[in-house]
């Protein structure tokens, strides 16, 4: 008789599934916010052909370039995360949730203040990802699993 | 094992002073105190007599230097509303207020009489609760308070006051309710200097404290059962210890309990330490149900730790290091005798210091050991027992002989439901064969559904019989455990009647940078103000967005000093998912229901099909 494989490793909740599978559309939807931009100021098909500030402020391709690095940067993140998270280290807990938490807050600031502060559109696929990255991250058992919750008194704020 | 040779024991014939010394606690205060238990007679003949009307106007009744105990008693009949009051200080001009300042510092130089308060109060609440705190301090603009000058002057004339008559004073009441002979002792202060003096809630004019010592006879001896000592924070049987539960109760060499008094505050502490005082702002009663329903959504749903924000942290210093009074100590005590014959105790019902007209009472001097601020009797007085929760517990002695009654009359009680029992239940066998008997015969079907009924009724109340004998056996059962421990000359657990337990803060509480935790809680409050000012300024456009960031940024930095970074960075995203979620719901609350219905529909569906094909 085949002996079975012993298995030590954690086992992981649905709601940690969940939560990959929000990181992965957010790293898709960061990706698009990546080249859009770029495309939208034809890099790809005439290069940087132009000046990236005007005095001190940025131009439209600045900009662009700016947004583009930006998500790219968020996207690389995303990616390092999901590594971690699917591994179950609890520093990824953490920086996913920070990284939640200041996303939220980006997109929250950019739905008050739409036209006047970023001049784009609220991103509600972005907001409605991280709402439920957010409440799954705080489920007990996703806590307990990465070493969050010992069920320790902490410091009130 | 309790013994109770093991504590101190007085003759049931002594005399009431004899008993108040034989048993009078020790009171070991903070270093920087200024303020000790002194004598009434000296101060009220610092003190003037005031009365306050309702219609604002107060009026000088007797002039400070010629106020005596006698002429504080001389009836005065006054109108509903009035307030009647000493004043110990007299107001101050603004030189004045100098000068008694600068006297002040030169005193306490003088007597190298300091306090260090260590970790403050305000690094150990959280931003949230010192954000309230700043509105606590500002509230004092709008309510009556005691000035710091008028503390400064109180130190001062205490102090002239203790020259001329070097004495510390405690008033002991000897009274016998229920089998129990109860001592309490009084300490009147000049002064409550609390917040100006260390960081507390409140200052006013004179400040009464009292502990209360029971006893009970055996054998022609009163030995001590319970410690009691007023609280502000606790009530009833969480205000006592037992004589024997040296884990909470200190007891000296010389066999006298050790009162640990709060700095500024006065109050009696069972321990040394640094105990969190806290204030809750009083709310209208429609936020205060918000605010549950918030909570109750925050801790059960989300699984997050309760808080209340508008709950300010004090602390109240007990460390015991300071002045120490009483046997054993280099102080002793002056003991005077009250009862309700001492005229200043019952026939005096006003405020023993400046009416501050502060309406939520904490700057308002309290009035004398048998009255209640507005005048009507302190319980602590007229129900000594009741006060501590003892109304309910008989002196040992005694309990043995009620435990014997009470099994006697549940014994008695149990035969006769026995009987009653036999009795009900060959009753109801003998209708049961009347019923059998109706059956098959049509023309008794009135008859039958009659009885039928009345079967009923009595098979409940057999049924509620033998119930009630089942619960009555594990009475017995009880009571005679408990007999049988306390005629093994065991007790109960002693802290098996406290529910809530003052416990001083632990030394180490979780501040990843002690020094930088506190200045930051220093500064934090007026850094926000700074921010929101320049905000204001600089992009007045933005000014909700700033300052929600702004506002986020300090919780982060306050969080790292309280290594309490991973939780405050959950409950923030949290916070901001809810409102997410209600603009989501806000924008696409059709495409949600639908979804959820669709979803809900697709679930029912295969778990019907699932039963269907399994």
């Amino acid at each position: 008789m085949a002996r079975r494989k012993k298995n030590n490793r954690k086992k992981r909740p649905i709601a940690v599934t969940v939560i990959a599978a929000a990181i992965v559309v957010l790293f898709l939807i960061r990706l698009y916010q990546v080249f859009e931009p770029l495309i939208r100021q034809q890099v790809f098909e005439n290069g940087i052909a132009g000046p990236l500030f005007d005095g001190w402020r940025l131009t439209d391709l600045g900009r662009a370039l700016l947004s583009s690095v930006t998500y790219f940067v968020l996207s690389a993140t995303g990616i390092a995360v999901l590594i971690g998270f699917l591994r179950l280290r609890r520093w990824s807990w953490v920086l996913l949730m920070s990284w939640t938490g200041i996303s939220l807050a980006i997109t929250l600031v950019n739905y008050f203040y739409a036209q006047r502060l970023l001049s784009s559109q609220p991103n509600y696929a972005v907001m409605a990802s991280n709402v439920i990255i957010a409440f799954a991250l705080n489920m007990t058992e996703v806590q307990r699993i990465f070493g969050i919750r010992r069920d320790e008194s902490v410091p009130s704020l | 094992m309790y013994r109770a040779s093991d504590r101190p024991a007085a003759p049931a014939t002594a005399s009431d002073l004899e008993l108040l010394r034989q048993f009078e606690p020790v009171a070991y205060f903070t270093n920087g105190e200024p303020f000790y238990p002194t004598d009434v007679d000296h101060y009220v003949r610092d003190c003037s007599l005031w009365e306050h009307y309702p219609d604002e106007h107060e009026k000088l009744l007797v002039k400070q230097g010629e106020l005596t105990l006698e002429k504080l008693v001389e009836p005065r009949p006054a109108a509903f509303g009035t307030v009647r009051f000493l004043r110990f200080i007299e107001n101050l001009s603004l030189t004045e207020a100098a000068q008694v300042l600068a006297d002040q510092a030169r005193l306490r130089l003088k007597l190298r009489n300091y306090f260090h308060a260590g970790i403050g109060r305000l690094a150990r609440g959280g931003f949230l609760p010192r954000l309230v705190d700043g509105l606590f301090s500002l509230s004092f603009l709008l309510r009556g308070r005691v000035s710091a000058a008028a503390a400064a002057a109180a130190e001062l004339d205490y102090y002239e006051m203790f020259k001329e008559e070097p004495k510390y004073v405690y008033y002991g009441r000897v009274t016998r309710q229920n089998g129990w002979t109860i001592l309490q002792y009084w300490f009147f202060f000049c002064f409550n200097n609390w917040r100006s003096g260390f960081h507390g809630v409140n200052d006013h004019e004179s400040d009464w404290e009292m502990i209360t010592i029971y006893l009970y006879e055996n054998g022609g001896q009163l030995i001590p059962e319970w410690v009691a000592y007023a609280s502000h924070d606790f009530k009833g049987d969480d205000l006592r210890r037992r004589w024997d539960d040296h884990g909470e109760l200190q007891i000296n060499d010389e066999c006298h309990p050790v009162i640990y008094a709060g700095a500024g505050s006065h109050a009696s502490y069972f321990r040394p330490g640094e105990y969190q005082a806290e204030f809750i702002l009083p709310l209208p009663s429609w936020f205060s149900g918000l605010m549950r329903t918030w909570n109750k959504f925050w801790t059960e749903t989300l699984g997050q730790p309760a808080g209340n924000p508008f709950r300010i942290p004090f602390v109240d210093f007990a460390r015991g290091d300071g002045l120490r009074i009483g046997p054993g100590a280099p102080q002793s005590w002056s003991p005077v005798l009250i009862d309700e014959s001492t005229a200043w105790v019952s026939q005096y019902r006003g405020l023993w210091g400046l009416f501050a007209r502060d309406p939520i009472s904490g700057e308002n001097a309290p009035a004398g050991p048998m009255y209640n601020r507005d005048g009507t009797p302190r319980s602590s007085w007229y129900d000594p027992l009741g006060f501590a929760g003892l109304d309910k517990v008989p002196p040992p002695p005694q309990a043995l002989e009620l435990l014997k009654s009470n099994c006697n009359k549940v014994i008695q009680h149990q035969e006769e439901l026995e009987q009653l029992i036999l009795e009900k239940a060959v009753e109801l066998q003998s209708l049961g064969i009347e019923m059998k008997g109706m059956e098959g015969n049509p023309h008794l079907a009135k008859q039958h559904a009659a009885l039928e009924k009345m079967i009923s009724a009595l098979g409940a109340e057999v049924k509620g019989l033998r119930r009630e004998r089942s619960e009555n056996t594990a009475l017995l059962q009880g009571l005679a455990q408990q007999r049988e421990r306390l005629n093994a000359g065991e007790q109960d657990d002693p802290r098996a009647h406290i529910r809530h337990l003052a416990e001083p803060d632990k030394p180490t509480l979780a501040f990843r940078f002690d020094r930088a935790a506190e200045t930051w809680a220093a500064i934090s409050l007026s850094l926000l103000l700074f921010a929101i000012a320049g905000l204001i300024f600089l992009a007045p456009h933005y000014v909700w967005a700033g300052l929600t960031i702004i506002f986020l940024l300090f919780l982060v930095a306050e969080s790292i000093l309280r290594a309490a970074f991973v939780q405050t960075i959950a409950r923030i995203t949290l916070i901001l998912a809810m409102i997410a979620t209600l603009i989501l719901f806000f924008h696409f609350w059709k495409w949600i229901i639908v979804g959820a219905l669709l979803t809900t529909g697709a679930f029912l569906m295969f778990q019907r099909l699932r039963e269907l094909t399994g």
